[in-house]
């Protein structure tokens, strides 16, 4: 029989083969943790930012469409000033042609300008002047022609002319 | 012989609950949260992209509204003013001999914008004045329509005129103005 002198060694469950075993896990567990984390952390970062880009959007939607209905109001007030400024225009035209109209024998003593129509009123030295030099005109302006004559002072007429567009046909003409 | 095998089997217990759990983690959680993340990762990009569209169109609409108001400047500032007879009478008193504007109506709506219908009675010593007022009228503070009828008078050496004025201002001021006349 034979006797060993060397002390025995504690005999442990963690070997060397173990340790290692452990090691590797660890270090893939623990990897596997930090993606775990990682993912959960974007997720969570994901989230909110998704939350934020939505309410930065419904504020710009809402800005957007207060923008948008102050264009087109100010569309429509570009427009109609242009209508405005162009009806004035127009007018002044039309006075100014109405006025170049009256040869210098005649005097008008009153002028009514409606929006179908002309009224005038003045003096005439004799009705062909009148006849050829202001109801010629006018009836290749106006549709419907009146004229009526008052005898005045120093064989003079006093007139009275009522011209009107007919509207109808002005505007099957502009059709 | 027997102490080896037991240190085997060990090891082999050892890393087989350690290799299953690493399996059952990665199967049941790591990879739905990883799939959950990719797509959210494309929505967020998705959304970004379409976000930055959309910015860039307000940003557009913005500069829009902003050339479109330093364009139409005066004509914004006309239309946001209330007519004042007092104010129309000395600023066009140049242009006549005598002019009278009527009291204010109470305003209709007219497209959206209301108008204040002003009577207007004056005297011109010749068409022209009556010319250069149709011309100031346009570059007034106001936005003002001349309307028919226009009567002009002879009265001695002058023109007694009388026409209505079409005023128009923003149709909001009839708003503010009536919700100030309930609060009070």
């Amino acid at each position: 029989m034979k006797y060993s002198y060397i002390t025995p060694r504690d005999k442990s469950a963690l070997t060397q083969e173990v340790q290692l075993l452990l090691s590797f896990f660890t270090i893939t567990i623990l990897m596997l943790f930090l993606t775990y984390t990682f993912l959960l952390y974007k997720n969570y970062s994901f989230k909110h930012e998704k939350q934020e880009i939505l309410i930065k959007k419904e504020k710009l939607k809402k800005s957007f469409l207060v923008m948008e209905e102050e264009i087109v109001y100010i569309e429509k007030q570009k427009l109609l000033s242009e209508n405005i400024y162009t009806k004035n225009i127009v007018l002044k035209d039309s006075i100014s042609n109405l006025f170049d109209l009256i040869p210098s024998r005649i005097t008008l003593t009153q002028a009514k300008l409606l929006k179908n129509g002309l009224i005038l009123y003045g003096i005439t030295p004799n009705k062909d002047i009148y006849n050829f030099m202001l109801q010629a005109p006018l009836r290749s302006i106006f549709h419907k022609t009146y004229s009526s004559f008052y005898p005045a002072q120093k064989g003079w007429y006093r007139f009275v002319s009522t011209n009107y567009i007919n509207e109808e046909k002005e505007e099957k003409i502009d059709e | 012989m027997n102490n080896i095998s037991r240190q085997y089997i060990y090891l082999l217990v050892v890393s087989l609950i350690l290799f299953l759990f690493v399996l059952i983690f990665s199967f049941l959680v790591l990879i739905p949260e990883g799939k959950e993340y990719r797509i959210k990762r494309v929505e967020i990009l998705s959304m970004n992209r379409d976000f930055r569209e959309y910015l860039n169109f307000h940003t557009e609409t913005e500069d829009t509204l902003q050339e479109l108001r330093s364009k139409n400047r005066r004509i914004i500032t006309a239309f946001e003013k209330t007519f004042s007879p007092s104010r129309f009478e000395k600023e066009n008193k140049k242009y006549f001999s005598k002019l009278s504007v009527s009291t204010l109506l109470e305003p209709s709506i007219e497209n959206g914008f209301a108008v204040y219908e002003v009577n207007t009675t004056s005297q011109i010593s010749s068409p022209k004045s009556f010319y250069n007022f149709l011309e100031g009228v346009n570059k007034s503070a106001y936005m003002i329509a001349i309307n028919f009828p226009i009567d002009f008078k002879r009265e001695g050496e002058s023109i007694k005129s009388s026409f209505t004025m079409n005023v128009y201002f923003n149709n909001k001021d009839i708003n503010a103005t009536a919700s100030v006349s309930v609060n009070k």
